[in-house]
């Protein structure tokens, strides 16, 4: 060793002799310990230097392939120094190479265009520890995640810490147990808007709570008769039992099956070129319907999609729940198809770590992920999970999923390994195949502390590798932290329109963080106290004042002023009508909407004008007869080349991603489709036709239209209004030429087209759109 | 009670213009601004915590660019299919010499579809110089040519696929996976739209069929569907539902219009009672209404080329064979940069193979047929753009998703087949450095050998002249800041006047 380097150790040495004395470096984490002039140097180095360290140079100066050659992960790294020469000056630490960098911004680099020079304080601290001779504890080695900092998660990020049951706010917990229980829902949100001095909203209407609950929990508005039954009934269980019979309605399952299909990138096609069709795709969301409505635990519903396959108890329903693995684009055409290998590993990374974890794992196949803890080496690990199947180049008539006798079951979209000895998987670094690296053992991610595991390999008789039933068993590990707390999320924003965390299906850094963590904590374990069935989380939600409460609330112009984005739940929100609910919601108020459960999904007809998008026009769309096409909008066909321009409109999602929370827009396409698209207007003819041959006089059929369409009698001034309308359009369709006309029933009378033209009126006002 | 000036929905002028509803893309309800894409971050170079309401309401109203634009609005020729650079912007006379040969060796290529393997081809027309540049441009072309002086020609483009869906998606979108928002999307959201009753990004298609993919090709993708293409028809209704059944005139659609307005009224009334802010969903949608009627007759109005005069219409060759098709979408495409739209692109070739440029056949057959289609009126748009005085704020994209091979597909076979290592495209106007060549392939046209221009360079450097800087301009998305060039992407300066 050089002696200069000699004689620069003998500071720290010193130091560390001290510092051995001390107790674990653990406590060195405590904020409440002052920082002054007398703090050890361990001390020192732990709370003022080691953080920043790892938040502004470890990234790139870390261990393994250290940027420059430094790195800065241990005191031998930075004695060491880099390809340019030694970091510090022991003879003149002020003249360090690394401060000097530091001090001219090169270090840390330009990013994105702007400088990322260190603040003035930060510097002064980089200066004082060397000035003290850098001392760095023995042994002590960063790591990248080793702790959350202002620029990105550690392993304690909230959403990674171990789920306990909070206990329920003091003020409620001494409740009289002689009093109705109190739900733990209004508990952590009372107590919360109690500390900010607000008050949650009066109960809503009777009628409106009833509509909006059946939206949410079936996705269809109550009829005229629910609603005078329920306006009706007085007894105090009148709430519960509307909840516990939506909740067992097929209905149910066909409502939330929606949202989870967005969340797995449901189409029914590969996307590209040939876009062909992936036969029996809708087996799989007849059995995410079928599963929700038998309410299948959410663990088991996790470990079905992911290995159905590989289940000692494997049939034709835990090979169909595979189909989730299926789902994404597939390109028979790939530039290179040895790279395009990694982009379906991608797939299918991101689609499990977002459905079931919230998390972005895809943002560490290139690089380690630069907000939260996940390693590349992390991402490689899951991968795989998903190395051993059908990812490869093969027959195109498989449409990339294994063959019938890989899968061992017929006509099912299915997914399996095709091996049970897969090569190695390699590191790749910056994602590039040419610059394979390190094998990378198949494993779980690293990110959740004490829970790490390796899939141990399988016997040569076991036919799949089982990694991915290990990966389910991790992620359904009532230890992980995650799993539990993403699902009741997802539950809370389909009732209350946003998540406890905002950010759906990004539980990390760049996410948001909960709201109520303590309730979202609490709600987590509620789920997994109940072996993870959602039906009593639903009835819970449901049951709670907080849900009931009015979306309209007297302080509201005050409490705008502090929560405009109403995250202390202080009143409803206030809903648009969905693409699907609206769709559903024409049929049904037309009286045409075909309940029927499962089978095939039908193709709504589509105008000629629409089909111009597609390279093979007419030729690659055959619309459904116009008798299937009035079936629920879940099960419309999904092609990804031409997605239904109406559904679009009304913000369906896009269906190469997962999607865990709708855009909402209110543009003026969405207002033509209304008032022009023939769709709109043949719900308008039948539901006029019908009225008017059931009732002679205006004034029943308006009565009854306002009963079809809003569920409530009008009022005096809207029958008037009503009148007025009919008075006055009456004589112009009279006059009206038809013989145009590309409504359906030709043989319509200018009295049906009038009153026609009065439903597509109330089809467009605000009511019917918006859920209150 | 302070006296306040009430508007239509009973509130100030300032809370008016907070709730309007309308931008053909529309208004993102203070909700959507709540998410992801909009939650810490607006697209422009703004200050966005310095945000007026209004702006930080309407994702489509005008936003300020990073740096002064050179470009207000962009026209893309999309040459579907892939035109052949040797025989149309890369002049290679050592073809002539190596004719009949293979391609050496140590050409490495993916042969795409596993075609037939022929010898290198000489251009199949001669090549000219144009204008004073003398800048080389062949037979295929002979109007474009006359605006030689205007091109700024990218001889060394490569991109990512051989395969047309992948290449397509890729040249849209900036990469060869489907779902991510196409450059059209990049720059509505960058930089909105100025006219609100018509779309900020317009596609029009050949009529013999969309590009292979269809939808992916002008989708947003991870951004809110108001920033996608609408598919723009050439005549009558352009967009979808326009008009509704022919029986319901204007009149009996104005009456419904009202009474939809009244039960509005008064159901937004019964949700204001304890705040104006408490109906803005509402407010915005009542809004949208409105400007939907007057959309029904401004978006026909885009189209009516009775307005323009026969001489205009001669120039674009509307009315004639086979020239008819794409002047219509040429000088639509003039009409509406002047209504304010943003990015407006225009398809050559639709459906498959010969319907498209993609030349295996033979490339006299197709280019004939093709070029003849697009070249006098891509010739009358430089120049009507620069007569009206436009063409200075309007930049002009020629190209293809790729290129096509410098030999054939066998023996006396008269096609090429895809060639994503080299290919040509070119830009015009917005003062781009006109009468030049940039960059070069190698002595065969085969791949690009100096100053080469990745598809995301390419990308770049028309998001900088539409005043974006590649890298500032992104998006949030699933824990990360995506852009149009993601980690890639160069600003090409040497071709900036």
């Amino acid at each position: 060793m050089h002696p200069s380097k000699n004689r620069w150790l003998v500071i720290p040495l010193a130091s560390l002799f001290v510092a051995t004395a001390l107790p674990h470096f653990a406590i060195a984490a405590e904020p409440a310990l002052a920082i002054d002039a007398e703090s050890t140097d361990d001390q020192f180095f732990e709370q003022q230097v080691a953080p920043l360290l790892v938040m502004h140079c470890l990234e790139c100066h870390q261990e393994k392939t250290p940027s420059g050659g430094l790195s800065l992960a241990t005191q031998n790294g930075l004695l060491r120094g880099g390809d340019s020469g030694a970091s510090i000056d022991e003879d003149d630490p002020k003249d360090s190479s690394l401060l000097a960098r530091i001090h001219d911004g090169e270090m840390p680099p330009i990013k994105q265009g702007r400088s990322q020079k260190l603040d003035d304080d930060v510097i002064a601290t980089f200066e004082a520890w060397l000035l003290r001779g850098a001392p760095w504890p023995e042994n002590r080695r960063l790591e990248l995640y080793e702790r959350t900092s202002a620029v990105r998660a550690g392993r304690n990020w909230w959403s990674l810490t171990k789920i306990t049951r909070p206990s329920l706010p003091a003020d409620y917990a001494n409740n009289d147990s002689s009093a109705p229980a109190i739900n733990a829902i209004d508990a952590f949100i009372g107590a919360k808007l109690r500390s900010e001095n607000m008050k949650s909203a009066p109960r809503a209407e009777k009628a409106l709570l009833l509509r909006r609950a059946y939206y949410d929990v079936i996705g269809l508005p109550p009829n005229d008769q629910q609603v005078a039954a329920f306006l009706a009934d007085d007894s105090p269980d009148a709430w519960e039992k509307v909840v516990d019979d939506l909740l067992q309605t097929p209905q149910y399952g066909q409502r939330w099956a929606r949202h989870w299909l967005d969340v797995v990138r449901f189409a029914e096609t590969s996307g590209y070129e040939r876009d062909q069709e992936k036969a029996f795709a809708w087996k799989y969301r007849d059995w995410v319907i079928q599963s929700l409505n038998e309410d299948k635990p959410y663990d088991r519903f996790v470990l079905e999609q992911l290995a159905g396959d590989e289940l000692p108890e494997r049939n034709e329903q835990t090979v169909i729940a595979t189909g989730m693995l299926r789902l994404g684009t597939w390109n028979d055409e790939p530039n290179d198809p040895e790279d395009y290998v990694y982009d379906r590993l991608e797939d299918l990374v991101h689609v499990t770590s977002t459905a079931f974890l919230g998390m972005t794992v895809k943002c560490a196949r290139c690089h380690d992920h630069k907000f939260d803890p996940i390693y590349q080496e992390d991402y490689y690990r899951m991968a795989g999970a998903f190395w051993a199947g059908p990812i490869a180049a093969r027959d195109r008539e498989w449409l990339g999923g294994p063959n019938e006798s890989e899968l061992g079951i017929a006509n099912v979209l299915g997914w399996t390994d095709i091996t049970n000895q897969p090569s190695p998987l390699r590191l790749l670094k910056n994602g590039e195949r040419d610059q394979a690296q390190q094998e990378v053992a198949p494993g779980t991610l690293s990110m959740i502390t004490d829970l790490s595991r390796d899939f141990a390999p399988v016997d040569s008789n076991v036919k799949t590798t089982q990694r991915r039933l290990r990966l389910a068993e991790w992620i359904i590990d009532p230890a992980n932290p995650l799993t539990a707390r993403v699902i009741v999320n997802r539950l809370w924003l389909h009732y209350f329109g946003q998540g406890l965390v905002r950010t759906p299906n990004n539980f990390g850094f760049t996410g948001e963080q909960p709201t109520h963590p303590e309730l979202l904590d609490w709600l987590a374990t509620e789920l997994m106290d109940n072996s993870w069935r959602l039906k009593p989380l639903h009835k819970l939600m449901l049951m709670s004042e907080t849900y009931c409460q009015s979306t309209l609330n007297s302080e509201a112009e005050q409490y705008n002023l502090v929560d405009a984005g109403n995250r202390f739940w202080w009143r409803a929100e206030r809903r648009r009508l969905d693409a699907e609910a609206l769709r559903d919601t024409l049929l049904f108020a037309s009286g045409e909407l075909d309940q029927q459960l499962g089978g095939p999904s039908f193709r709504e007809t589509v105008s000629p004008e629409a089909l111009e998008g597609l390279s093979q026009k007419s030729a690659a769309w055959t619309a459904s007869p116009e008798s299937e096409q009035h079936r629920r909008s879940i099960y419309m066909f999904t092609k990804r080349g031409l997605l239904s321009p109406m559904m679009t409109a009304f913000d369906l999602c896009d269906v190469t991603q997962p999607c865990g929370q709708r855009d909402i827009t209110t543009v003026a396409p969405q207002a033509l489709v209304m008032l022009n698209n023939p769709f709109i207007h043949q719900r308008g003819l039948h539901l006029a036709e019908q009225i008017l041959s059931e009732h002679g006089e205006w004034k029943d059929r308006i009565e009854a239209l306002w009963l079809r369409v809003y569920a409530r009698s009008p009022r005096a001034d809207e029958v008037q209004l009503a009148v007025r309308y009919l008075q006055t359009q009456l004589p112009v369709f009279a006059q009206s030429d038809f013989a145009q006309s590309d409504v359906e029933g030709q043989a319509a009378q200018p009295e049906a087209l009038c009153f026609a033209s009065l439903c597509v009126g109330l089809f467009n006002s605000n009511e019917f759109f918006y859920v209150d | 009670m302070t006296s306040k000036k009430y508007y239509p929905c009973g509130q100030s002028r300032r809370e008016f213009v907070w709730q309007m509803g309308g931008g053909f893309a529309g208004v993102a309800l203070a909700s959507l601004l709540a998410q992801d894409g909009f939650r810490s971050q607006q697209a422009s170079g703004d200050d966005s915590s310095e945000k007026s309401p209004e702006a930080a309401i309407n994702p489509t109203s005008p936003k300020s660019p990073h740096f002064a634009p050179r470009a207000k609005a962009c026209i893309f020729l999309m040459m579907n299919g892939a035109p052949s650079q040797v025989d149309t912007f890369d002049y290679k006379p050592e073809l002539e010499k190596y004719s009949g040969k293979s391609l050496p060796e140590d050409k490495k290529f993916i042969n795409s579809g596993g075609r037939q393997m022929g010898y290198l081809t000489p251009a199949w027309r001669p090549f000219r110089p144009g204008g004073e540049s003398g800048l080389l441009v062949s037979d295929y072309f002979p109007e474009v040519r006359k605006h030689a002086d205007k091109l700024c020609v990218l001889n060394s483009c490569h991109t990512d696929s051989h395969a047309h869906g992948s290449a397509l998606v890729a040249m849209n979108t900036g990469k060869t996976l489907i779902g991510r928002p196409s450059l059209g999307s990049w720059c509505v959201y960058g930089l909105g739209s100025e006219n609100e009753s018509l779309p900020g990004y317009v596609v029009m298609l050949d009529k013999r069929g969309g590009p292979i993919g269809g939808q992916p090709n002008w989708s947003s993708g991870f951004m809110p569907a108001t920033y996608s293409g609408t598919l723009f028809r050439p005549s009558g209704d352009p967009i979808l539902d326009l008009r509704g059944p022919a029986h319901i005139t204007r009149d009996m659609q104005r009456t419904q219009l009202d009474l939809i307005a009244q039960l509005n009224q008064r159901h937004l009334a019964e949700r204001q009672i304890f705040n104006q802010a408490g109906g803005q969903d509402l407010a915005s949608r009542i809004n949208s209404y409105e400007l939907a009627f007057r959309m029904q007759s401004s978006a026909p109005d885009a189209v009516d080329l009775s307005q323009e005069s026969q001489e205009t219409l001669e120039m674009y060759g509307v009315g004639k064979d086979p020239t008819d098709e794409y002047g219509r979408n040429c000088l639509i495409a003039r009409r509406l940069i002047e209504r304010g739209v943003r990015y407006i692109q225009l398809y050559s070739g639709g459906g498959h193979l010969e319907e498209t440029w993609d030349a295996h056949e033979s490339i006299e057959k197709n280019h004939g047929r093709h070029s003849a289609e697009v070249d006098q009126p891509i010739a009358a748009l430089l120049a009507d753009l620069e007569q009206r005085g436009m063409l200075d704020e309007t930049l002009v994209i020629w190209g293809g998703e790729f290129g096509r091979m410098p030999f054939s597909e066998g023996q006396g076979a008269p096609g090429r087949n895809h060639n994503p290592y080299g290919f040509s495209m070119w830009l015009a106007g917005a003062g781009v450095r006109g009468g030049m060549n940039y960059g070069a392939t190698d002595e065969f046209g085969f791949e690009a050998v100096q100053d080469k221009v990745h598809l995301h360079d390419l990308h770049a450097t028309i998001l900088h002249m539409m005043g974006l800087d590649h890298e500032l301009l992104t998006y949030f998305h699933q824990g990360r800041d995506e852009s149009l060039t993601d980690v890639g992407g160069r600003v090409i300066e040497a071709i900036l006047g």
